[in-house]
């Protein structure tokens, strides 16, 4: 009944800076001296505190360490360091050109203090189903880099997330950035979240989608939604059927259904089981007329 | 004698009816006021309280970990307390430390405290209570069931009645009869400042409290028989309070006694301060409702008769929940000509947290079923919303529910009329778009419309009889004030601002001659609490007299011992006798009565009109001296893909007697409308496992600045002539309406009426799709 967690404070947590990569993954090779992640702390501190999870005794703090601070075009990729802000996600012209709807997603989180703290990395390694950067990283077909001293390895973001509130990631491991192929030319991106209010929500219901409608016909579609399922999801089975459909209200309306049958969402605190269901199909209906819209037919 | 005959004398503005800034301001910007946690308290240990993990059951035993170190902390159990285990509210079924059946989930079983708040925590942790689990009842859906098939089965905590006219006559009569239903769950005060209070024990066997709250004087009283102290030996002073909408009324009186038995015990201070999640888990919340009307109407939309059964939840134990019912049912058919009303209102007890005050207290439960209520009866007669309100609004001269005259001061036509002609009400009546799917966005307008009984329900000021003090005494710096001595409290809504503009309207003199100092029961006389939106209409009409009382006074000495003259008399802030003699400053006149004499005081207590007459067991008469009134209009958008809801606009009308400073109370009511918004259409708190689920502010979701509507806000002025100046209260009314103003306008928008609070889109969703016109 009386929260034992809370017997132990923010002040008992032994928080080491590392001003390098290589510090960073050396502290965390060695059981003796690593410690959790702790980048800008806006997810952590609020688990800590209620006790979702324990204060840990060690910390290593990776939010000002220069390798995952960088955002840069790589030929058709963009690089976004881990410790990227949402607000630095959100003002970055790079990202507002080729990634738009992720810049669009950071600008929904929190309010300013929120994202001038909370980072990219956090917000995927959280590893929250509600997360509101996942399904704009999801659609792009990217990958992420994470590092121990051992080496680096790359792993496809929509394998990264293995379950509800766990990543593909080993303890020695920190997640140095993602590498996100760009917006091509006729492609258009949506965003939209669903949350119980208009500012400072944690989401119903989100979700992003890039494609492309041409002379009528869906071309290419990809679209993921958080809050439906354990974790971000990209609805791979309703992309395959569309495409090469005609763009038709027919069309519209059997994606719409496909897509709420696709999803066996939860009821909890944010929302219930029957109107996730159903306006996941809503919000897949929305992102093809917005691809429509945009589209020249 | 220095008779200040030249200097210009400049003619007074009245401060009564003037935006002046708040009193209190300063302190606050400049972060100087103390709160409960600021106050600097030496050797302070924290309290900290053992709970109940179980809604219900009986505690078979308690046990203290033998293998803990128990040196350093004290331990309050029930054979702790020096007087009878009982908070002493309406009810006396409520203990301060369970000690055989538990009730709610979080119930206090042990106290425990130590010298810093973390071990107070830690040693919690090894008291352990074997309990014997007996079946809970958790919510209002249960107890509504339950009331339909077989009410004798339920807890009643109170019940009352209201009975005018011949009910059955008036629904046989009628020529159409309207059935309705409706609901609405607990809602949280969210106040900024969580709950604190600190307990200091004197040499002489006495306690000081000293904490946030709302109503000083509630808690000598209620502490009395289980610390076993006289009421003197309990002073009681408020902290700087950060909010508090009701949820600072009764509760600090559990608070106040934990932290007393402890200090009691351990001879020495003991603070409790909550964080946020203790804060919502274990205070009290508003009661969740529900109502039933069954309503008949003459085919001209005459109402011939209104049926109402009131149901409160009213969580684990009495404390106020009778007088919540009582205003909710005296609001529940209020507003409307109607010869036949019957009333049932009840209180249940449930195995949940004991629910409590929260700003409109009853009233907007009510308001909020009556008004839905009252569009079904528009409709079902073939009526524009508006023009069935008109119809039926009471008036000067009609009578109430409860037969009471309204004799004057009556502004409901004119705040109807008023907000009908802002808003255009009838002209975008008819762009209601009624859930039609070709449309892009869903529109509607909806309205209520309603009033709230000013003051104490029914006999509540005729028993406790307000009473007030002004000391004309010296500063520090050694000028003469005159202090406001009275237990109303200033909690954010500027009772410390208006008070001292009504005595220094009355005594002619600046503003910065009074104040309002922390009310100290060692200092004040009872005023009564700082609830029901009174304290502007019955503590100001009672400073304003004791204000007269000592300008006579002051008025007396200047001509007796300063001017040696006849009729002496004080305006403008100077002293005048009948001759061209000269004139003597109030701040002259003061200091040479103080020099003489020492501080002056006079005292005041608040009577009610003779003509004012109450049954408190028939609920008969008058049961309020008089009413403020209301009408909102609501406009509404919403999306039909996704059924999020949109308030768009609010405008709104209030008749709130005098108003005393128009800032503040468009500050009241721009407050209490965002509240009222939470209530309709967001905030959602349930009982997950006995526990309430949304328990942060993470997951208990108010308004945000982007969620606020555009307002337009008047009010229309009918002075209170009885109690000069003639308010007659704000600080609930703006709770009152406007949920059942934005059902309204759902309605119109979605072609479909929402039963159920808060309005959110799973409600929306869940009912379009029990509609035959709306399908997946
Ligand atoms: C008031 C408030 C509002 C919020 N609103 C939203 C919202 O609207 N939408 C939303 O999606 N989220 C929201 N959040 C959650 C949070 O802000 C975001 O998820 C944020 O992106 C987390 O980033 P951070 O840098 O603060 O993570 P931290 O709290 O520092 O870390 C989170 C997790 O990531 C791990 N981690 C961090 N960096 C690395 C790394 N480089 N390598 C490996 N592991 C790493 C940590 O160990 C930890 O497990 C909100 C939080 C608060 C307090």
């Amino acid at each position: 009944m009386n929260p034992v967690s809370t017997l132990k404070t923010f002040e008992d947590i032994d928080c080491e800076f590392p001003k390098s990569l290589q510090s960073a993954l050396e502290l965390m090779a060695d059981e003796k001296t690593r410690g959790q992640p702790l980048a800008g702390g806006t997810d952590l501190m609020v688990q800590w505190e209620s006790g979702v999870i324990p204060i840990p005794d060690r910390a290593i703090s990776v939010k000002n360490i220069p390798e995952l601070r960088e955002i840069r075009e790589n030929g058709s990729n963009v690089i976004i360091g881990g410790s990227v802000t949402h607000m630095e996600l959100r003002q970055s012209p790079i990202v507002r050109r080729w990634l738009p709807s992720l810049a669009e997603a950071a600008a929904t989180i929190g309010g300013f203090q929120i994202q001038i703290m909370g980072t990219i990395a956090g917000n995927v390694a959280n590893a929250s189903p509600a997360a509101d950067l996942a399904p704009s990283l999801l659609i792009t077909d990217g990958t992420v880099l994470l590092a121990s001293v051992e080496g680096e390895r790359e792993v496809k973001l929509t394998e990264l997330w293995t379950g509800y509130r766990k990543i593909d990631r080993r303890p020695e491991e920190l997640i140095v950035s993602f590498n996100l192929p760009k917006l091509l030319d006729d492609y258009f991106e949506s965003w939209r979240k669903l949350g119980p209010r208009k500012a400072q929500a944690i989401s119903k219901v989100m979700g992003s989608s890039r494609g492309r409608i041409s002379n009528g016909v869906v071309e290419s579609f990809k679209v993921a939604l958080g809050s439906v399922a354990p974790t971000a999801i990209r609805f791979f089975e309703l992309e395959q059927w569309i495409t090469g459909k005609p763009y038709s209200k027919e069309t519209l309306q059997e994606a719409e259904q496909r897509s709420a049958a696709l999803i066996n969402p939860i009821s909890d605190i944010r929302s219930t089981a029957e109107y996730r269901k159903w306006v996941s199909g809503k919000l897949v209906r929305c992102f093809l007329e917005n691809l429509a819209g945009r589209s020249n037919k | 004698m220095n008779m200040a005959a030249t200097t210009e004398v400049r003619e007074r503005v009245k401060l009564v009816g003037l935006g002046v800034p708040r009193l209190d301001a300063d302190e606050k910007v400049r972060g100087k006021a103390e709160y409960a946690d600021d106050l600097n308290i030496p050797g302070a240990w924290h309290g900290f309280v053992v709970r109940s993990p179980i809604p219900h059951g009986r505690i078979i035993s308690l046990t203290l970990d033998p293998g803990y170190d128990w040196t350093k902390v004290v331990v309050v159990t029930p054979e702790d307390i020096p007087g009878n285990n009982i908070v002493d509210m309406m009810g006396r079924d409520m203990p301060f430390i369970a000690h055989d059946e538990i009730r709610y989930l979080g119930e206090p079983i042990a106290l425990v405290a130590a010298p810093t708040r973390k071990l107070a925590r830690e040693s919690a942790a090894h008291i352990h209570a074997d309990i014997e689990e007996l079946p809970p009842l958790l919510s209002l859906g249960e107890l509504v069931d339950q009331y339909k098939k077989d009410r004798s089965s339920l807890h009643e905590l109170s019940a009352q009645t209201i009975r005018k006219g011949d009910i059955d006559r008036a629904l046989r009569e009628a020529d159409i009869v309207i059935e309705g239903e409706y609901r609405a769950g607990h809602q949280e005060q969210l106040y900024i400042e969580p709950q604190g209070m600190a307990a200091i024990p004197g040499e002489d066997g006495s306690i000081f409290i000293h904490g946030s709250m709302q109503c000083p004087y509630y808690i000598n009283p209620e502490l009395c028989e289980t610390l076993d102290l006289p009421a003197e030996k309990i002073r009681v002073k408020q902290s700087a309070v950060g909010g508090a909408f009701g949820g600072k009324e009764e509760f600090p009186t559990l608070l106040a006694g934990y932290c007393a038995l402890l200090a009691i015990k351990c001879k020495r201070p003991v603070k409790i301060i909550f964080d946020r999640h203790q804060d919502i888990l274990y205070s009290t919340k508003r009661h969740p409702v529900w109502t039933r009307y069954r309503t008949g109407l003459k085919k001209d939309g005459t109402i011939n008769g209104m049926k109402v059964d009131f149901l409160l939840d009213g969580g684990a134990y009495t404390t106020l929940s009778p007088v919540v019912m009582y205003r909710g049912i005296l609001h529940s058919a209020m507003g409307y000509r109607c010869d036949n009303v019957f009333v049932d209102g009840h209180v249940y007890r449930t195995n949940t947290f004991p629910n409590g005050a929260f700003r409109g207290f009853g009233a907007p439960q009510a308001i909020w079923g009556l008004e839905s209520h009252i569009d079904d009866l528009a409709k079902a007669c073939g009526m524009a919303p508006h023009e069935f309100r008109l119809k039926n609004a009471l008036k000067e001269g009609d009578t109430t529910p409860t037969g009471g005259v309204l004799r004057y001061s009556v502004g409901s036509q004119d705040v109807l009329a008023k907000t009908i002609e802002k808003s255009r009400f009838g002209e975008k009546l008819q762009n209601g778009s009624r859930g039609n799917p070709h449309e892009k966005k869903w529109y509607g307008i909806g309205m209520s419309f309603f009033a709230h009984g000013a003051g104490f329900t029914g006999d509540g000021e005729a028993r406790i009889k307000a009473k007030v003090a002004l000391d004309l005494e010296q500063n520090e710096e050694g000028r003469p004030v005159v202090n406001v001595r009275v237990s109303s409290t200033e909690m954010g809504q500027g009772t410390f601002t208006i008070l001292p503009q009504i005595v220094a309207d009355a005594l002619s003199i600046d503003l910065d001659y009074v104040r309002c100092p922390y009310p100290d029961t060692l200092y004040v006389p009872d005023s009564g609490p700082t609830v029901a939106s009174r304290t502007a209409m019955v503590v100001g009409n009672t400073v304003h007299g004791a204000a007269k009382k000592m300008k006579v006074q002051l008025e007396e000495y200047v001509s007796n011992e300063i001017m040696n003259a006849g009729d002496v008399y004080l305006a403008d802030g100077q002293f005048r006798g009948p001759y061209e003699t000269g004139r003597i400053s109030f701040h002259e006149a003061g200091m040479r009565y103080l020099e003489n004499n020492g501080p002056m005081r006079v005292y005041n207590q608040f009577s009610l009109p003779d003509y004012i007459h109450w049954n408190q067991k028939t609920f008969e008469g008058d049961a309020y001296p008089a009413y403020s009134w209301g009408c909102n209009v609501a406009e509404v958008e919403i999306d039909p893909l996704t059924l999020e809801l949109n308030v768009l606009k609010v405008t709104a009308t209030y008749d709130i007697g005098k108003v005393l400073n128009p800032v503040l109370a468009m500050g009241q009511i721009q407050g209490g409308l965002v509240q009222a918004l939470g209530y309709a259409v967001m905030e959602k708190i349930e009982i997950v496992d006995g526990k309430f689920d949304a328990s942060r502010m993470q997951t208990y979701v108010i308004p945000t600045t982007l969620d606020i509507p555009e307002f337009d806000l008047d009010f229309v002025e009918f002075p209170y002539e009885f109690a000069n100046p003639g308010a007659k209260g704000v600080g609930e009314i703006p709770m009152d309406g406007l949920a059942p103003a934005i059902a309204n306008a759902v309605e119109q928008a979605a072609g479909v009426r929402l039963r159920e609070l808060p309005m959110i889109p799973e409600n929306l969703f869940a009912a379009l799709h029990e509609t035959e016109t709306y399908k997946i």
